[in-house]
């Protein structure tokens, strides 16, 4: 095939190099979800206001990841490096903007620094040309600071720096240049053989190899075949498909593209939540200019390839995820699973084939055709290759996106990127791969992040959501919140789910709240077996996975509850009591002033007492004892 | 066509056949209760697991859904499958304890009791939803569907008001599985008990009896695309009506001779 309009891309990528290396200074905002959590949009509109008149550009854009930080603020002003500041209120970005128009640098209070722009392909931009100031270098550069040192951004390599809502930025950071590529010079066969060749798998949780699964789909009979973004991201904690659609929709729609192209479709779906009004608004514009620009429609690039996506928005069901069940819901019908001993490749979305890959796995494709295999397969473990982005949450330092290299350690990824446990607490367990993931308990730290090793672990990958849980995190309630979520889930189709997890709900609230009897982990585990063994569908396949693998890490912690009567974590309010260690206590009558009840006594100086019968075990005490003086039994 | 195996016996299949089908050919009992041969396969009471090898894999699966394939190995009865059902039944037991069927599998499997709590003793309904896709199918479009998810899953008509569709045709009385819905004609009307539903019946046009449910004549007229009077003519007069019009005819042809 021959593309006709290499021109057009020419042209985007001229515009988005004027765009993202202005002469003039250019601020940007991190505009994401998680951004704008924090305040960014008060912080955008100040710089607004504050530049109003001049000639700098105050432009918005996505997530770095280093959500924790949030609102992120980056100044470059021509020849100098760009800076980047971390948690910037309104006053501080009027300073920089301030700053900016007066051509000055600001280092006090900048995270870090880059001297140049260095894409993983295309054209490096050296943004540190002028002569600097020397206590420049009292700035670290970004790359080198402990949350970006261990991270190899892939998918995410985008998020961040460009403004998503701008065609010509992506393409100026070699968007695009892939799927030229490919209509260019490669025959559907070449692009499948280059995707299983990198050894690329479903970033979705189920690893499935990505191009034995286009070949497959290309292979099966029936016109038309559709492609599928499932971009229903459900799990508690877990937000990598929007960070990515949020902060570089077109990296998903070019491996789209891309794919359409390999298995040979006309028509793809976006399935996307409605709960991420932004990533509908950013894809949705980012569709219409792909279209606009001739890289969605009748005649891609003039090369005579045709391509259409639309948007689905999903109505929040967690099951919709399963990719037959999601496949109903875009059909109109209610979103249910239903068995796959035909695959979806084959008889898919009104029953033709279909090729359905999640958000990450997407947005890899790019990168895999414009690097090649070889490239993306030196990156990860033997079997699992490239990256994974995980969302990193919980009780620890630095919480946000971070994308590492496949087989990275547990232990790196809490302690090295993420900074450990919050208040130097003790690691306890990490859950991983969302409601139906399963505990992983510190002792097994070193294990080896790939998909192979986490479901030998009892977890899984899953779609990459990781809490991070201290010591005074409870086991059996941690299993009881996340089986309450997959009852509240469940569609109810067949009875092993519907009934199965609604019995084991049952027996975990009587564990926490003390009523519960021996033969009831004979029970969780049968229901366990069950559920695993005869349902219908991944969800119900993996719900048991949250109690079964906390039992068979922290068994004694349930034994504890229903023998004992005590929840040694000291979080399942029926089976504590609070207790003022009189060794401990300086009677300092912080924890009596803050106790809502009145329930603290004591002389000023003096050890204090807990009233038993006032007390309601909120535990605001503990919390704020700066000794360590409230102990819970 | 394909050959396959179940429990040790070599038999040749369909492509189109199911595992069930095929098991049931055989004489092979296998609990389905979400599975009638006039619908599509459901796969959600999952009585019907069975353990399939193929290519040297072994799966549990469900065999009202599972398709024939050549050189599929089918174990019906193993202790895991049977470990499965047991399970599965002490659920359907503190789910429906009132399912006739229920209790019969469950003393069939040497269950006597669930160790669960039941929500609702005089329940009888397992939500296998063959009634609403007999209706889907006989309707067209669906006088009951399911509505809500997970335990707060129950069959219902639209938005949970009257039973304005049905067609009191009866067929969801007669695939339920468990007894959960019966149907009792009265001179007046059908009535469904689930839902409270009384569906009145049409009078004939010539005796003034009332004979069949007024929504399901109205339906076929339109179908037909004829005037819903050609039908509302009961099977007793209709037949009366034929007989004298055929003696006429046979007293003319007399005549005539």
């Amino acid at each position: 095939m021959a593309i006709k309009q290499q021109s057009t891309l020419d042209t985007l990528r001229e515009q988005g190099r004027q765009r993202l290396y202005p002469d003039v200074p250019r601020i940007t905002v991190g505009m994401a979800t998680c951004g704008q959590a924090a305040g960014a949009a008060e912080v955008y509109q100040a710089l607004q206001e504050a530049t109003q008149g001049t000639s700098i550009a105050v432009v918005p854009v996505g997530c770095r990841g280093y959500c924790q930080r949030e609102p992120l603020v980056d100044v470059r002003i021509p020849g100098w490096p760009r800076l980047i500041y971390a948690q910037v209120t309104p006053d501080q970005a009027r300073e920089l903007a301030e700053a900016a128009s007066n051509r000055q640098l600001v280092l006090d209070g900048a995270l870090g620094r880059e001297d140049n722009d260095k894409p993983l392909w295309g054209e490096e931009q050296i943004l540190a040309t002028d002569s600097v100031p020397e206590q420049i270098d009292t700035i670290p550069l970004l790359r080198d600071i402990d949350f970006y040192k261990h991270q190899v951004r892939i998918a995410t390599r985008n998020c961040g720096i460009i403004d998503p809502a701008s065609l010509p930025e992506y393409v100026a950071r070699g968007g695009y240049q892939a799927l030229a590529k490919v209509l260019e010079q490669m025959t559907p066969e070449e692009v499948i053989e280059e995707i299983t060749a990198s050894g690329l798998r479903g970033r979705g949780g189920g690893g499935f190899p990505t191009g034995r699964k286009w070949r497959s789909c290309r292979e099966a009979k029936g016109e038309p075949h559709y492609v599928i973004c499932n971009a229903d991201e459900g799990d508690p904690g877990a937000y990598m498909d929007r960070s990515i659609l949020e902060g570089d929709p077109h990296a998903v729609l070019e491996g789209m593209i891309i794919g359409a192209y390999a298995i040979g479709s006309p028509q793809g779906y976006i399935y996307v939540r409605a709960e991420y009004p932004l990533a509908v608004s950013t894809l949705r514009e980012a569709i219409n200019q792909a279209r606009t620009a001739g890289l969605l429609g009748n005649d891609i690039l003039g090369s005579g390839f045709a391509f259409d996506i639309d948007i689905v928005r999903g109505g929040g069901a967690f099951v919709c995820g399963e990719s037959t069940a999601l496949m109903a819901s875009v059909e109109g019908r209610a979103g249910e699973p239903r068995s796959k001993y035909v695959h979806t490749v084959e008889s898919g979305l009104w029953d033709k084939p279909t090729n359905l890959n999640n958000v990450e796995t997407w947005a890899n494709v790019p990168a895999i055709i414009a690097q090649g295999p070889d490239w993306f397969s030196s990156i990860g473990t033997e079997k699992s290759k490239g990256t994974k982005v995980f969302s990193a949450v919980g009780n620890v330092q630095n919480t946000g996106l971070v994308e590492v290299p496949m087989g990275m350690t547990l232990h790196e990824l809490v302690y090295d990127v993420c900074g450990g446990v919050l208040d130097g607490r003790e690691l306890k367990a990490i859950q991983t791969g969302g409601p139906s993931g399963g505990c992983i308990p510190a002792e097994l730290l070193d294990l080896p992040i790939d998909y192979e090793h986490l479901t030998e672990a009892g977890s899984m990958m899953g779609s990459g959501g990781m809490i991070v849980m201290d010591d005074r995190t409870c086991m059996v309630e941690l299993a009881r919140y996340f089986t309450e979520f997959l009852v509240e889930e469940s569609c109810g189709k067949c009875g092993p789910c519907r009934e199965g997890l609604y019995q084991m709900l049952h027996i975990l609230t009587d564990i926490t709240q003390g009523r519960g009897k021996p033969e009831y982990i004979e029970q969780l585990e049968e229901l366990g077996e069950l559920l695993s063994w005869a349902s219908l569908c991944a969800l119900g396949g993996t719900a048991a996975n949250p109690v079964l693998s906390t039992l068979r890490y922290f068994r004694e912690e349930y034994e504890a509850h229903i023998y004992d009567k005590k929840c040694p974590a000291g979080v399942c309010q029926e089976l504590i009591s609070y207790r003022i260690d009189p060794e401990a206590c300086t009677g300092c009558h912080l924890c009596a002033r803050n106790c809502p009840q009145q329930a603290i006594v004591g002389d000023p100086k003096e050890p204090h007492q807990i009233l038993t019968e006032k007390c309601i075990k909120c535990g605001i005490c503990r919390e704020v004892c700066k000794f360590d003086a409230v102990v819970v039994e | 066509m394909a050959y396959i195996t179940i429990n040790g016996q070599k038999v040749r299949a369909r492509k189109e056949e199911t595992v069930l089908q095929v098991a049931r050919r055989l004489g092979i009992d296998i609990p389905a209760l979400c599975y009638h041969p006039a619908l599509e396969p459901y796969a959600a009471c999952r009585l019907c697991l069975v353990e399939a090898t193929l290519n040297g894999r072994t799966r549990v699966v469900a065999s009202c859904a599972y398709p024939i394939r050549d050189g599929l190995v089918v174990e019906t009865d193993t202790e895991q499958i049977h470990q499965l059902r047991r399970n599965l039944l002490k659920l359907y037991l503190a789910q429906a304890p009132n399912a006739e069927v229920i209790q019969q599998l469950a003393a069939e499997y040497g269950v006597t009791a669930t160790p669960y709590p039941i929500r609702d003793p005089e329940e009888n309904c397992i939500l296998c939803g063959l009634c609403e896709r007999v209706c889907q199918k006989v309707r067209g479009e669906a006088a009951i569907s399911f509505a809500y998810r997970g335990i707060n899953r129950q069959v219902t008509p639209p938005f949970e008001e009257d039973l304005d569709d049905c067609l009191g045709c009866g067929a969801c009385a007669f695939v339920c599985p468990t007894g959960a819905i019966t149907e009792r004609y009265k001179a007046e009307a059908v009535t469904l008990d689930k839902w409270g539903a009384e569906i009145p019946m049409a009078r004939c046009q010539v005796c003034g009896k009332p004979f069949a449910p007024a929504s399901g004549i109205e339906h076929a007229a339109a179908e037909l695309g004829i005037d819903s009077d050609e039908l509302c003519i009961c099977p007793h007069c209709r037949q009366l009506a034929h007989s004298q019009a055929l003696s006429k005819l046979e007293a003319g042809r007399s005549t005539a001779r």
